[in-house]
């Protein structure tokens, strides 16, 4: 098998590498035909996301793939850095590790959120722009696909993608649910206008979210994000009288102390007569004060709250972890007798055609110098050879389908070089 | 189809009680196929429940001129109402454990029924008028709804408190969102007074027509003394303080108010119904050759029909 994958992930590699060797959907179409100019006889599939950067090279024929110096010096000349910067964080694994590598990145168990579902349809979009680019090998074709096919049976019989991990996705995805029926009709509050309000309004939106009011201290963040979100820009003095109509409040603003306190919310309390409000404080130090927690009808989570719920996720996701491990490697195993058999079959094959071809030689020549023979002679001759054929072939190809995938590959081989055959 | 003849309470019962075992597994560990079970086997109860109903129901209509014959008949038309609401929950809320909550009660009431119902037989000369119809159907669909109410309650209280105290959601025990909860017990609330008033008012109307002697008349009067009078007259008045306040006071049908006041109107209606089953409202004694539901003989292996009694 002629597959290899370099690259670098977040395991190995620190975040300067990763940053250099990132590329973008548009720069990814400009590589793979740069790769193609100067490796002409061997395919390549990249895939970049934000925690790694990887480039799955195969070839029907071996020795053809380069070399890990030559990839990472071509790859060095295109990032426009020296090779030698990288050399060190970059790691290969070939044919079987390989394979199993895919496998394990396309099902998220090499992700740095094991489980999380992004991914997967990264490896399918980095195997469509290769399909795009160039008529791929068979190989690529296989090897993506069964990732793909691996990557979904492990979604479906182990629950490592079934909990959430994050903390917006954890706050909107698990537990506004567990207090609303659905946030349509959900008047949202957001204070602060910093990445995780951004991140958490994502999410609210993904959840069906269209009514946001947010506030913050400088105006023109709060406008930049009512921009990007379809939200209204509210008054950091109408605070009292937003909290007393929001049904949900996101509050991550950068403030040094509690933004509201008990006396205000006394006074949002008495507007609010009772209806019950969401309030998730992602803020260090916290926005609201501990004591609003123990309000009728005030549900109130801080980040302390929701990064416990994310750990007993994790956990709940690694406990699922062996089992994916298990899937991964009876698939892989399963991918390579497949591969092995189809590689035996056609050496068998090839050997059958030559030593027909030699059988055939030798009978021609023969009938050729006796020439007053009957019919019924020279069927029994060509059977004789037949026969002869037949029984020196029997035991080696019994010995290839009899053993082992992995002793029979090594049999392949030795075939290949005692019969003098081709890949 | 004479095997329709051979279902029994115990057949419906049975699978109520699968029903309920299905649902405290949900709460240990997860199997995609066993929704289906659960709802096929609740869909079987129900199914048996009705044909029990409608051809016992038959026999004692034919026999008696009344449609449930006895407090057991009443406590198994409820238990069915029950058990419809409890497939329509399950395909509203698939991922909900609602059922742990609804199915006991449901079993309870079948259990009371089977325990109970058969000592007290409707009296045929008072339930056939119009009035006494309107009556006892306005009532069960009342009590019914009012226990689906404290179901809802009930879970609004385990759904909150958990999130109150942020405790950890089990992994299988889902509950409804609390916005859901609320409306439900909201509209549970709504409807059940509604249906009550109905029972009350039809109630006052066969007091006010019907003189001791069997004649209807104008111009009765009501028996404030009875205890059934007062108690019903103390469960509707509570439940339409309830609306009224909650239609005008905000704050008490929010949240957690309006789950304690489901659970209290809840614990008003047995008090209600224990002092109307304690006093033999609308009740009397078998009556010789009147075929009853509570003599249906229970066991599976039977076969189920309504005996009668000796002729005079």
């Amino acid at each position: 098998m002629n597959l290899q994958v370099i690259g670098c992930s977040h395991h190995l590699s620190s975040v300067a590498t990763r940053e250099q060797l990132a590329f973008t959907q548009q720069q990814i179409k400009p590589f793979l035909n740069n790769y193609y100019s100067k490796f002409p006889n061997s395919e390549v599939v990249l895939l970049s996301t934000c925690n790694r950067t990887e480039f799955y090279t195969a070839a029907d024929k071996p020795n053809v793939v380069p070399r890990k110096s030559e990839l990472i010096e071509f790859i060095a000349e295109q990032r426009g850095i020296a090779a030698t910067e990288i050399n060190s964080e970059i790691f290969i694994h070939q044919d079987r590790q390989a394979v199993k590598h895919l496998f394990s990145v396309a099902s998220s168990l090499d992700s740095m959120v094991v489980g999380e579902a992004q991914i997967l349809s990264q490896v399918k979009q980095a195997y469509q722009l290769a399909v795009e680019t160039k008529q791929t090998t068979a190989l690529i074709h296989r090897v993506f696909q069964s990732a793909i096919r691996v990557a979904r049976r492990i979604s479906n019989e182990t629950e490592i993608h079934a909990n959430r991990v994050s903390v917006p996705s954890v706050a909107i995805g698990v537990l506004a649910k567990q207090i609303f029926e659905r946030l349509e009709n959900k008047r949202i509050l957001i204070l602060g206008a910093g990445d995780m309000a951004e991140e958490t309004l994502r999410y609210v939106v993904h959840e069906g979210g269209r009514d946001f009011t947010i506030i913050n201290r400088s105006i023109e963040n709060a406008k930049e994000l009512a921009a990007k979100f379809n939200g209204r820009v509210g008054d950091w003095k109408e605070l009292e009288r937003e909290l007393a109509i929001a049904d949900l409040v996101i509050s991550a603003t950068g403030a040094t102390k509690a933004v509201v306190g008990s006396d205000l919310f006394d006074l949002v309390e008495e507007k609010r007569k009772q209806k019950p409000i969401f309030i998730l404080d992602l803020a260090v130090p916290r926005d609201f004060e501990q004591s609003i927690s123990d309000r009728l009808n005030v549900y109130l989570y801080t980040l302390d709250d929701l990064q416990k719920e994310c750990e007993r996720n994790r956990q709940s996701r690694q406990s699922h972890y062996p089992r994916a491990q298990k899937i991964i490697n009876h698939e892989a195993d399963q991918f390579f007798d497949e591969i092995q058999r189809r590689s035996s079959g056609s050496t068998i094959a090839q050997l059958k055609r030559q030593t027909d071809n030699a059988k055939q030689l030798e009978l021609d020549r023969l009938m050729n110098r006796l020439d007053c023979i009957s019919e019924k002679q020279r069927s029994e001759i060509e059977q004789s050879f037949n026969r002869l054929v037949n029984k020196i072939l029997h035991p080696p190809l019994k010995s290839l389908q009899t053993e082992s995938p992995q002793v029979s590959g090594g049999l392949l081989e030795a075939m290949k070089k005692l019969f003098q055959l081709g890949d | 189809m004479d095997w329709l003849q051979n279902i029994s309470i115990t057949c419906f019962a049975a699978s109520y009680a699968v029903v309920f075992v299905l649902e405290v597994s949900r709460v240990f560990f997860d199997v995609s196929f066993r929704k289906y079970v659960r709802v096929g086997f609740a869909a079987a109860g129900l199914f048996a429940h009705t044909v029990f109903l409608v051809l016992q129901g038959k026999l004692v209509l034919a026999s008696t001129g009344l449609w449930l014959g006895s407090w057991l008949g009443w406590c198994l038309a409820t238990a069915w109402i029950l058990a419809l609401a409890y497939i329509w929950i399950s395909i509203r809320q698939p991922k909900s454990v609602i059922g742990l909550f609804l199915i006991p009660l449901l079993l309870g009431l079948i259990g009371l029924g089977v325990g109970f119902g058969h000592e007290n037989q409707f009296n045929p000369m008072e339930a056939k008028s119009t009035w006494n119809m309107i009556h006892g159907s306005a009532l069960l669909l009342g009590t019914a709804i009012v226990a689906l109410g404290f179901v809802f309650g009930v879970v609004y209280v385990v759904q909150s408190r958990r999130l109150k105290h942020k405790s950890p959601q089990a992994k299988y025990f889902r509950l409804p969102s609390l916005e859901w909860l609320q409306k439900s017990s909201e509209y549970s609330l709504i409807i059940s007074t509604v249906l009550l008033a109905i029972g009350l008012v039809s109630g006052i109307a066969i007091n006010w027509t019907h003189q001791p002697d069997n004649t209807l008349s104008s111009g009765g009067t009501i028996a404030w003394s009875n205890p059934v009078i007062w108690s019903s007259g103390i469960l509707f008045s509570w439940l339409l303080l309830v609306s009224v306040f909650s239609f005008f006071y905000q704050p008490s049908r929010q949240g957690r108010k309006i789950a304690y006041l489901v659970i209290a109107s809840f614990l008003f209606l047995v008090l209600e119904l224990a002092i109307v089953w304690g006093v033999g409202h609308a009740t009397t004694n078998s009556e010789p050759g009147v075929a009853q539901l509570s003599q249906i003989q229970l066991g599976p292996e039977e076969s189920l029909r309504v005996t009668e009694g000796p002729t005079i």
